[in-house]
This record gives structure tokens, C-alpha cells and sequence, in this order.
């Protein structure tokens, strides 16, 4: 049954994830985190876009740490389940990147 | 391939007539109205489940007719404006709650046992509870339509729209106390269908090779697990506002009414993909047997069902483009709603494939998938439109999302369930069916749906809102609305001759010979109709499909016939299949009509506002769930059971990880997505409600030294359950476990103290979260005394030994949780004190 | 056949940029959608009809389920999320109106010539500049939404949402309440009149009750 774990571990991940950049987003704009600046630019969309990467290179590190090699079902729903969550977090999250923060 | 699975020698053949007999008596239900009540058995109830969901539908469909003939023309005077409102909210209620996910779950009931070679679900009697709460909590709200105070609020229930102050009546209490009634036929089957996948296969049916169906049902019931809470949430904290004015949505006092909206579309979208994949496992099973061929890309279909199941609950903001939520959150879920087709896609692609690989014959449940196809795909695409953010701007809240959703739900689970139907008619009764009935009626209801919803797309992009009974002014939308209603009659035309044909086919189709489609599942491997018991012996390694019907029948598979004249069904570890002991099952008992009844009885002295008389309710349930753990201990040292030659097991008295284990873990599951739903309110109202921070709280140090000692008895509690369970017998278990209780009953009374200590709920939303947050503690620690006194009892009365450990296990469980969630909510408050 | 798309609410007779933008994404969409539908249902089509074919997995799932949805998404949410940011509200000093709506209708403040002046039922904006209403309602959830100007925004007790609109040309539009709210919610209708800012300021007293269903299309 670990293999069922291992196959969740990506789209759990991705869960985590999404869950934590959307609360900080709705965390940042109720406590008007645009208006802080830090040297790099404003606070909440830096604050985002970090929490993100760092998600995305855990997926990274899960793809490869995680995957295991060989063929059949098991093996091939683990594999699939590390590029689901990874996919799923570039495609959900990069909005961090390209749209209004709290407008 | 060859089959590198362990072999297990076959059984000796019997006189397949013999067995037939032998399990028949243990298995069938009682004769007449008594079976009625007491029945149990998972192919009696799944069907009485999918009949009641059917009558239901047809309920919610005269109700459509009624909502088409009103708006045929623009000045409609067929219905008044009240008993508009009320028809379509009844409409999507009745079509949502009462239709959908009961026939799902009836289907789920009758067929997983079936098609995953198990005699029977994991837990039958939840089955019966499951059963009669939905029909108690349905026949109430049907009630409240005929008495004419049905709810009229939307079948979504927004607040404050639905609030004490603008729906004054029981209107909306009938929804939130009769749906949440409903809804505990839904917690039961989630958890029973999830234990029943995992570990109540046939033996050796690895889950990475069990039949799709399995895969699809094992998603929907996570799903409902997780997907349920948040509505079961949001309407307890409702009714709490609309019954003891509790404000967690009235803004003036804290409340927010995006909390509801919150709770609410974090059930209201996952639930689209609960219905979905039911569907969607019919025709990846059906698909292969029309087309001949096995289904191409088993693994990217359990890899699109893994994504789905997950990324549905990435989407439920995309129902909440309009309320001002910033642009990058609502981008956040317009990229999650687009993403999900895409596991759509994959299943879409690879049933093409599969057809295309093989060579179809197009019988009536062909022609059922084909409508799947025509509908569904437009209803997908139409549903990427909405998921993009400035079209959803303009289309919401139109005709335009009524068309779509009826694409996706027509598409996506009336026409599956239809080839469903056809396809199993056979096997529920016997018989083949009547010709050209059915395709007439599949020629209606595709042509009658079309017409009603297609054109229905333009009228939205007209400008024609939702929910409107007249439009004297808008003469451009009239010829589009009549072509609907026309459209809508022609199609409850095709709904009413399916009916009869699949009447026909009950009272005069001819019989139906064995495996009439040549299916390859399991479920093709019994006599038809099905019997009780489903099979004489269970399947096993070599004889795990439809060809071993006779090996079967004749008893040479596992665990043959009921020698020992109890209900008895293999559990097998959830991942090899590996047979790991055999469950003894609870027979025909009225204990789940009864059960209901006490929780019924408590929902309709609410509703009649008789509050001082609900603790006696309350009572009543407590009593009837202390005759449910009569089932947990056992005085009998059974020896190990013989299931096949060389292979004898245990029975589940003797293992501490049994079926009743596995469902506790499971309805933690969903209990833990309550509290985490809860947790997420008092974040959502803490920062983002306006009228925040409330007011002093009045606190003080004594209330955390309460709390303190509530926590420790709660551990004590937890502690005194372990050894409990490892000391077990007299007389070091039976201290062990009045040490536990004494210490739940510590727990109680100091949550009771903090109670008293608790600043007036009704003032602000801060005070209500931490009302609820006590309430939940405190139902946590009256579940946890009652298990200590359970394993009191059944230690007392010699029904646990050194090897079978009784209720304190599950005891266990419970007493952590509780434990848990209170520290949890004990930081919470702390924290919320800190900051302000 | 564009005579059917007609009328005072029609998403498909835009008259401001908000609008055009949704329109021009609608039909984009639905030139897509239609010819997905048509391929996907042509290749069921020709799988039902006939067969067996030997077929492999990869080009379905692989190809057809997976690269070709997630190519067509990603250039659609992108191009959607470049259309919405053009759209929302900006903290610019763009001219505001206040709109608060009620069970049943609409009251409005907007800038007249000596001060903020009240209307009921009837909106006064100028034309040809970005204007945002700033929404709240009374008692229960209503939705502010003049479909030939662009999308809705819900007016909720106790918050304030702003949103942003333009008109191309002076005319009159007609609004409605898009989100049920009860008894008289088909009836929650209003209009916004659109005048030339270059010209004299309107006569802002409201208009008598039932003229504001009365009007047809814009100008």
C-alpha cells in the first residue's frame, strides 16, 4: 500500500500548495501587504511567487526522488501522480506571476 | 501475462442447488413488510435506493414541467411568484440531493460487491441507516412542498437572502435539517464504499488491477468524504444562526456571508465531479464489453481519475467570480477549472480509442453512451468557457450556466445511468427486454434535451437572468423560451416511455440467459437475477471474471455455502488482496429504521421549534447507538475458519484491523474535514469579515487552567484506552476502562465549565466560533465516554479475551481525536487572544 | 440570424470596451468549442461505425487527452487573463457612482452640477470614459449588471465593490439584478443613461417608475 502514498504524494502536495499561496494571497490583501515594500519590490506578490517556486521545486525533488523506474500499473500511477501534482501547481499558481494582486 | 499472484487451491464441487439453498436462507431477507424493514442486504437496499432516487426524479421533473410551462410565455400567470421560487429551489434540491447522490449510491451498494467478487458491503447495517435517513429526510422536504412552505431560497441557500430576518418561516430550516438528514446517508455510504474497495475484493485482486468501476467509485466515495463536511458544516452553523442567532453570517455582528458561499462551493463543485465519476465508471465498464476489446489505457484512466479527484477541489471559487474576490485569487481557480478537463479529456479520448479498437455493437445501452457523447462534450466546453473569468462575468447568473450545467449533468450522468440501467436490467430482473420501446424512448430524450437546452445557451447571452418567472418586457427571449418548454415536454415524453419499457421488461420481458452482453466482470459470474448472496463461493486467483460462474456456483471457490449459518464475506488486504480474515456480517435487523427514526424524530422537534424537548431525541439516539456497539464483542473463541484448502483464517473478532477499524478511520476522515472546514471559518470571518476584532472577550487565566485540565483528562482519557486495550481482560481491562470513563466524564465537565465561562454567542461571530468549537468538543468526548463504557461492558461481560480486543481500538481512535481537535482548538483561541 | 442576437440585455451587441472584450472572447470560444465538438464527435463517430482497427494507447491519452487540451488551455486562460486585467478596477481617480441596491431596486449617487445628487432607478454616467460603481446593498445579495456595457458584480451587505465600466456612446442601457433575491427579484431592473461629457449636464430628477423598462436598445 506505500505505493498509494508515493501516488498521492504529488497531487497532496499540490493541494498543500494551492491552499497555502491562496490564504496567503487573501492574508496579504487584508492585511495590506501591497502597500509593504521590501529592496526586491512589494511584499505579498514576492512573498507568492517564492512560496511558489519552492512548491514547484519540491515537485522537482519529488520527480526525482520519488519515480520509481521500471514498467507496470504501480509504478506508472506513481509517476503519474508526481507530473499531476507538478502540472497542476505551475498551471494553478502561475497567476502569481501575471495577474493584479488584490484589484 | 502469466499470473505471478499466490495460487489457492480450489474447494471440493458441491450440488450447486445445495449451496443455492443453504445460502439463500441465511441471506435473503425476511418474508413481506417485516424484509422491509429489516432488511440489510446490499442488493435490496441499492435497489431500493435507485428506485427511490428514480421516483425522485421523476418528482424533480414534473417540477421542471411546471417551471417550463411558467416560462413558455412572458407573462406567465401559471404559477405565483412564491410558488415559483419554491418549485426551483425544490427542482435543483430535490434533483441534487435526492436524485443524484442516493442513485449514485444505490448503485455503488448493488454493484460493488458484485463486480469486486464479495458477498456482500463492509457494513450492511449502515447500508439500512443510509437508507432510511435519506428516505425520512426526503419525505420531509416533499412534505414541506405539499404543505406549501417548502424552501425558496435557491437550491444554493444564500444568506442573508435565507436568514432569519428575510425568510422568517421553517422554509429554510426544512432545507438545512432535511438536506443534513439526507446527507447522513451519504457520510454512511462514503465511508462503507471506501472500506468495501479496499478490503472486501475477491481475494488476489490487486488495486492496481481491480475493475475500473472499482478505481471511479473508490474516487467518488474519497470525495464524499471530504466533499460533504463543509456543506454539513455550513448548514449546522446556519440553522445556529437562524435558531439561536448565532451570527456567523450576519455582518453586522462579525459574520460574513461569504462564509457561507465558501462552505458552501467547496461541497457544491466537488460534488459535479461526486456525480461525475460514478458516470463515468459506467461507461468505462460498459464501453469494453459493446466494443469487444479490453479498455484502452486502464493506468491513464486511473491516473485521470487520481486528477480529478483532486484538482475538484481546486474550483469551487469559479461559482464566486461576481463577489469581488481580486483578480489573481479568482485566476487561481480559472486556471484549476480549465485544468480539469483535462483529465476529462483522457477518459474521452481513451473510450474513442477503445471503441475505435474495437468493433462496436450498437445495443440500447450503446445508443445510451452515444447520447453521453453528443451531450456531455458541449457541456464540457461550455463549462471552459465559464471557467474563464471575464466571459463567467457576463454569462453568470444566465440561462446560459442553466444550459451548461444541464449539458454536464444530463450529459455526464442521466444518460450513463440510463445506459447503466439497460445495461443491468438483466441481472436485477431476469429478463430481457421488450424491443423498440427503449430506442424510442433514447430518441426522445436526446432530441426533447437538445431542444430544451441548446437554444437555451443564446437566451443566456440574450441577458435572460436565472430564476425569473415573468420577462414582460424582453418579447426577444420569448420564442427561445417556448422552443425550450416544447423541448422539455418532448423529453419527459422520452423519460416516461423509458419508464414503461423498463416496466415492460420487469413484468413481460422473456428470460434472460446468463451473462447476456458476455461481459468479463465478476458481476456476469452469478445466476440471474442476482442472488442474495451474490455467489456460492468467492472468486479467487484464476477465477476472477465472468467464466468462473460455474466453478463458482459449484463451490470451489473461497469460503463456500454458510456452514455455520452466519453471513459471512472475505476481507483482504487493501493493496495485494491478499486474504487476510473473514468478516462475520450482522443479519436482517429493524435496528437502522429505528436508528433513524430517533434522528428524525430530532430533526422534526427542531423544526417545530420544540427545542426543550430535543435532548430527550438525543437520548433516544444515544440509546440507539449503544444497542449498535452490542456488535462489536463476542463471547464465542470461534477456531479459525477453513476458506479453501490449506487456507484457514481468522474470524474479525480475533484481528485488531477490521472492517469496523478501517470505517472508524474513514469517518475520521470526513469528522476531520469538518473540524478542518471549521478551523477555515474562524480564519475566513478573523480576517477577512468586516466588524473585526470583536469586542473583549472577557477571558482570563482561570478559563486556560480549564482548558488545561480538559486537555489532560482528554490524554488521560486516550492513555487509560490503550491499556484498555492491551490489558483487555478482567480485572486490569476493566480499570484500565472505568479510568478512561472517569476521565471523559472529567473532560465533559470541564468543557462545561468553560461553556459557562463563555462570553454570550449571540454577540458576536468570535463568541459563536468558540461555541462551536466546545460543541464539537463536547460531542467528541460523549462519543469517547460511550466507548468506554462499551469496552466497560463487553470486558464485564466476558465478550473480549486475550484474543479479541472488542471496541477499544475504535476507542482509541476516537478518544485521539478528541484529544487532538481540542488542543488544536485550544490554540486557536489563544491565538485569536494573542492577536487581538 | 444577428437580429437574434439583439436586444437590451444582449452580451452580443456590445456597447463599451468591457463588453467588446467579452464578446470577442465569447465568439472566439465558440469557434474553438465548435470545431472540438466536431472533431471529437467525428472521431466517435467513425469508432462506432466501424472497426476493430489495431490502435495503440499513446496517441489517445497521451496525445488526445493530454497535450492537446493543455496546449488549447494555456493560450485560452492566458489570452482570458490579459482580457480580465484590462478590465478591473484601478485606483486611478476614475469618476465614481455610488449604487446601493435594495428589495426591490436600485438608488444611485453620482456627481450632478452642484454636488452628489440621489436617483432611483436610473444610473447618469458620461460617455466615452471609465466610470466605477461602487456597490452595496441593504439587505440580501443582489448583482449589478448592465450587459451590454460588460460583466456583473455582486452588491453584498456590508462590503463595498467597485466596478469598472465604460460606454462608447451616449445612449440609454438597460441593467437588472442577476443575482435572486427574492419576491421581486424578475422586476429589480434599472437604466443607465449615458450622456456626452462635452455637453450640458442632464436633468437629473428621476425618471417616473416604469419608463426605466420601457427603452429599447441603445442608440
Amino acid at each position: 500500500m506505500t505505493w498509494v502514498a508515493r501516488m498521492l504524494a504529488g497531487p497532496g502536495l499540490w493541494a498543500v500548495l494551492f491552499c497555502a499561496v491562496y490564504g496567503l494571497h487573501g492574508l496579504g490583501c487584508a492585511w495590506d501587504w501591497p502597500a509593504r515594500q521590501t529592496p526586491l519590490g512589494p511584499l505579498h506578490p514576492l512573498g507568492m511567487i517564492a512560496l511558489w517556486l519552492a512548491g514547484l521545486a519540491v515537485h522537482g525533488a519529488l520527480i526525482v526522488l520519488n519515480g520509481p523506474g521500471g514498467e507496470g500499473t504501480q509504478a506508472g500511477l506513481i509517476r503519474a501522480g508526481n507530473w499531476i501534482g507538478a502540472v497542476a501547481s505551475a498551471v494553478t499558481l502561475f497567476p502569481v506571476i501575471a495577474a493584479s494582486t488584490c484589484g | 501475462m502469466t499470473d505471478t499472484r499466490p495460487a489457492i487451491a480450489p474447494n471440493p464441487p458441491q450440488r450447486a442447488i445445495r449451496l443455492h439453498r443453504e445460502l439463500d436462507r441465511v441471506w435473503t431477507d425476511l418474508p413481506g413488510w417485516r424484509g422491509f424493514l429489516t432488511s440489510v442486504n446490499h442488493g435490496t437496499l441499492g435497489l431500493r435506493f435507485m428506485a427511490t432516487a428514480i421516483v425522485f426524479f421523476g418528482i424533480g421533473g414534473v417540477l421542471a414541467m411546471l417551471i417550463r410551462a411558467q416560462l413558455a410565455t412572458r407573462d406567465g400567470a401559471f404559477l405565483d411568484t412564491a410558488l415559483y421560487n419554491q418549485i426551483f429551489t425544490m427542482h435543483g434540491s430535490i434533483m441534487m440531493f435526492l436524485f443524484a447522490i442516493p442513485m449514485l449510491e444505490g448503485l455503488g451498494l448493488w454493484l460493488l460487491p458484485k463486480i469486486l467478487g464479495a458477498r456482500d458491503m463492509a457494513f450492511p447495517r449502515l447500508s439500512a441507516l443510509g437508507y432510511w435517513c435519506y428516505l425520512f429526510g426526503g419525505i420531509i422536504i416533499l412534505l414541506s412542498l405539499l404543505a406549501g412552505v417548502a424552501p425558496d431560497g435557491g437550491w444554493f441557500m444564500y444568506v442573508p437572502l435565507s436568514g432569519k430576518t428575510h425568510t422568517p418561516g421553517i422554509s429554510a430550516d426544512v432545507w438545512l435539517l432535511g438536506v443534513t438528514f439526507v446527507e447522513i446517508s451519504a457520510i454512511a455510504a462514503a465511508v462503507e464504499i471506501t472500506v468495501s474497495i479496499l478490503r472486501c475484493r475477491a481475494a488476489g485482486m490487486r488495486l492496481a488491477a481491480m475493475p475500473l468501476m472499482g478505481w471511479y467509485m473508490l474516487g467518488t466515495a474519497a470525495m464524499m468524504l471530504v466533499g460533504f463536511p463543509p456543506l454539513i458544516l455550513g448548514s449546522i452553523l446556519l440553522e445556529l444562526e437562524r435558531a439561536a442567532g448565532w451570527p456567523f453570517f450576519d455582518i453586522l455582528r462579525g459574520g460574513d456571508p461569504l462564509l457561507w458561499q465558501h462552505l458552501f462551493w467547496l461541497f457544491g463543485h466537488p460534488e459535479v465531479y461526486i456525480i461525475f465519476l460514478p458516470a463515468a465508471g459506467v461507461l468505462s465498464t460498459i464501453i469494453p464489453v459493446f466494443a469487444r476489446v479490453p479498455i484502452l489505457g486502464y493506468g491513464a484512466i486511473v491516473a485521470a481519475i487520481l486528477g480529478l479527484v483532486f484538482l475538484s477541489f481546486g474550483l469551487w471559487v469559479h461559482h464566486m467570480f461576481t463577489v469581488g474576490i481580486p483578480h489573481m485569487a479568482l485566476a487561481f481557480f480559472s486556471a484549476a477549472s480549465a485544468l480539469v478537463a483535462v483529465p476529462t479529456a483522457v477518459q474521452i479520448f481513451a473510450w474513442i480509442g477503445t471503441m475505435w479498437a474495437g468493433r462496436v455493437t450498437m445495443r440500447l445501452p450503446m445508443l445510451h453512451v452515444a447520447g453521453f457523447f453528443l451531450t456531455f462534450v458541449m457541456g464540457g466546453l461550455t463549462g471552459v468557457m465559464l471557467a474563464m473569468v471575464p466571459f463567467n462575468w457576463q454569462a453568470h447568473d444566465t440561462a446560459f450556466v442553466t444550459a451548461h450545467l444541464h449539458y454536464v449533468l444530463v450529459g455526464g450522468f442521466v444518460f450513463p445511468m440510463l445506459a447503466a440501467i439497460t445495461y443491468w436490467m438483466p441481472m436485477i430482473c431476469g429478463r430481457f427486454r421488450v424491443r423498440a420501446l427503449g430506442e424510442a424512448a433514447f430518441l426522445l430524450i436526446l432530441v426533447g434535451f437538445h431542444g430544451t437546452f441548446f437554444l437555451m445557451h443564446l437566451t443566456g447571452l440574450l441577458g435572460m437572468p436565472r430564476r425569473i418567472d415573468v420577462y414582460p418586457d424582453n418579447p426577444e427571449w420569448e420564442w427561445l423560451n417556448l422552443i425550450s418548454s416544447i423541448g422539455g415536454m418532448v423529453m419527459s415524453a422520452g423519460f416516461a416511455l423509458f419508464a414503461l419499457d423498463i416496466a415492460m421488461q420487469w413484468l413481460f420481458g422473456r428470460r434472460s440467459r446468463r451473462n447476456p452482453w458476455r461481459a468479463p466482470t465478476l458481476d456476469w459470474a452469478m445466476a440471474l437475477p442476482a442472488p442474495s448472496y451474490n455467489v456460492a463461493s468467492l472468486p479467487g486467483p484464476g477465477r476472477d471474471t465472468a467464466d468462473a460462474l460455474l466453478p463458482l456456483a459449484r463451490g470451489e471457490g473461497l469460503l463456500p455455502g454458510a456452514p455455520r449459518g452466519r453471513r459471512e464475506t472475505l476481507v483482504v488486504d487493501p493493496g495485494s488482496g491478499r486474504p487476510d480474515h473473514v468478516a462475520v456480517l450482522p443479519g436482517n435487523t429493524a435496528l437502522p429504521i429505528v436508528t433513524a427514526a430517533t434522528i428524525g424524530s430530532l430533526v422534526l422537534l427542531m423544526l417545530a421549534g420544540l427545542y426543550p424537548l430535543a435532548p430527550l431525541a438525543i437520548l433516544a439516539i444515544l440509546w440507539a447507538a449503544w444497542r449498535w456497539g452490542r456488535i462489536m464483542g463476542t463471547a464465542d473463541e470461534a477456531a479459525p475458519i477453513p476458506v479453501a484448502p490449506g487456507l484457514s483464517l481468522p474470524e474479525h473478532y480475533q484481528c485488531r484491523n477490521t472492517l469496523a477499524f478501517s470505517g472508524a478511520v474513514a469517518l475520521l476522515v470526513a469528522d476531520g474535514t469538518l473540524y478542518a472546514s471549521l478551523l477555515f471559518g474562524v480564519a475566513f470571518l478573523t480576517v477577512i469579515a468586516p466588524n473585526w476584532p470583536a469586542p473583549d472577550s472577557g477571558l482570563s487565566m482561570l478559563d486556560l487552567w480549564l482548558a488545561g485540565g480538559a486537555l489532560l483528562a482528554m490524554a488521560g482519557g486516550s492513555l487509560a484506552a490503550r491499556l484498555a486495550e492491551s490489558r483487555r481482560t478482567r480485572p486490569l481491562g476493566g480499570q484500565a476502562a472505568l479510568a478512561g470513563i472517569l476521565a471523559a466524564i472529567l473532560g465533559l465537565a470541564l468543557l462545561a465549565g468553560l461553556a459557562l465561562q463563555l462570553d454570550d454567542p449571540t454577540r458576536h461571530a468570535r463568541n459563536a466560533l468558540r461555541g462551536v468549537l466546545l460543541g464539537h468538543a463536547a460531542v467528541h468526548g460523549v462519543i469517547a465516554l460511550m466507548m468506554g463504557l462499551r469496552s466497560l461492558a463487553d470486558i464485564r461481560a466476558g465478550r473480549v479475551s486475550r484474543t479479541r480486543r472488542g471496541a477499544a481500538p475504535v476507542w482509541r481512535l476516537f478518544g485521539d481525536f478528541w484529544l487532538a481537535t481540542s488542543a488544536v482548538s485550544v490554540a486557536v483561541v489563544v491565538l485569536q487572544e494573542v492577536l487581538a | 440570424m444577428l437580429a437574434g442576437c439583439d436586444g437590451a440585455f444582449s452580451t452580443l451587441t456590445p456597447a463599451g470596451p468591457a463588453a467588446s472584450g467579452i464578446a470577442l472572447l465569447w465568439w472566439v470560444m465558440l469557434g474553438g468549442a465548435g470545431l472540438i465538438t466536431i472533431l471529437v464527435l467525428s472521431l466517435a463517430w467513425i469508432a462506432l461505425r466501424s472497426g476493430p482497427r489495431a490502435t495503440v494507447e499513446r496517441p489517445w491519452t497521451i496525445w488526445g487527452g493530454l497535450a492537446f487540451p493543455l496546449a488549447v488551455l494555456a493560450m485560452l486562460v492566458g489570452f482570458a487573463l490579459w482580457i480580465g486585467e484590462r478590465m478591473i478596477a484601478r485606483d486611478d481617480g476614475a469618476f465614481a457612482v455610488q449604487a446601493e441596491a435594495y428589495q426591490w431596486g436600485w438608488s444611485f449617487v453620482q456627481p450632478g452640477p452642484d454636488g452628489p445628487v440621489r436617483t432611483e432607478g436610473v444610473l447618469y454616467v458620461p460617455a466615452r470614459q471609465p466610470f466605477d460603481i461602487v456597490l452595496t446593498s441593504r439587505d440580501v445579495i443582489h448583482s449589478f449588471w448592465v450587459p451590454q456595457l460588460g460583466g456583473k458584480m455582486d452588491a453584498i451587505p456590508g462590503r463595498r465593490n467597485v466596478h469598472r465600466l465604460q460606454a462608447d456612446a451616449p445612449g440609454r442601457y438597460e441593467g437588472l439584478c442577476a443575482e435572486f433575491c427574492g419576491l421581486g427579484h424578475a422586476a429589480m431592473r434599472f437604466e443607465v443613461v449615458v450622456y456626452d461629457p462635452s455637453g450640458p449636464l442632464p436633468d437629473l430628477a428621476p425618471l417616473p417608475q416604469g419608463s426605466a423598462s420601457a427603452g429599447g436598445t441603445a442608440p
